[in-house]
């Protein structure tokens, strides 16, 4: 099957950040996945209701699902 | 931080087909050399394609100002939207919510793209479906992945 993501990203299980490394820079962890769905880009963690509902604080690259 | 409500509308901006994730990277880049247009958050879900959603308490003008920087963006959809309307993007449900056993599905993806299938077992955790092809000879059970199918029907047949 073709790699759904292009640039196979991959994104923290635990916090849904998306990261291009070996571990997620923000909580440290390695549980990654490269299966994942919906893109999302925080820019105003503060003033977007989007953040809130997703408990997003921080600003960057988010998944809206992981698998 | 500020707790008044912030009135943040949100708008769609068509884009050019699975360019969806471009456009988001490229909002954000024209975002960094454009401080007057006030953009709080951009996502793309996967069930809506070809489109992203742009969270900003900004006027249409200013989407639009931004649409013209970034390429395939086509065109902001007049006018805007509440967060409500597009809450259920961020609680994606499991693929194979609406799949029971027994439904008729086509698979969509896979060496059996095309054939026909009755529904054997649903697992919702991995999110994945147990099928068995509908014009096969032999009863061979085959899982696939939940968004790898298309519901035809409902109920079964009998």
């Amino acid at each position: 099957m073709a790699p759904r993501n292009k640039k196979n990203l991959r994104v923290c299980r635990v916090c849904h950040h998306v990261v291009e490394g070996e571990s997620c820079m923000t909580c440290g962890s390695t549980n990654l996945s490269e299966d994942w769905a919906g893109y999302l880009y925080i820019v105003d963690p503060k003033n977007s209701e989007i953040a809130k509902k997703m408990n997003i604080d921080m600003p960057g690259r988010y998944a809206l699902k992981v698998r | 931080m500020t707790e008044e409500a912030v009135k943040n509308k949100i708008y769609a901006i068509k884009t050019t087909a699975k360019q969806e994730r471009t456009v988001v990277d490229n909002i954000i880049k024209a975002l960094e050399d454009h401080d007057e247009i006030n953009v709080v958050a951009v996502m793309a879900p996967d069930e809506l394609k070809g489109y992203v959603l742009v969270e900003s308490p900004d006027p249409i003008a200013r989407i639009e100002q931004l649409r013209e920087m970034v390429p395939n963006a086509r065109t902001v959809v007049k006018g805007e939207t509440s967060f409500h309307e597009v809450e259920h993007f961020l609680e994606p449900k499991p693929v194979v919510s609406g799949i029971d056993e027994g439904t008729i599905v086509e698979l969509i993806a896979g060496p059996f793209k095309g054939e026909k299938a009755i529904v054997k077992r649903v697992d919702t955790s991995k999110e994945e479906i147990t099928v068995e092809l509908y014009e096969s000879m032999v009863p061979i059970p085959i899982t696939v992945r939940g968004d790898n199918v298309r519901v035809i029907d409902k109920m079964a047949e009998d």
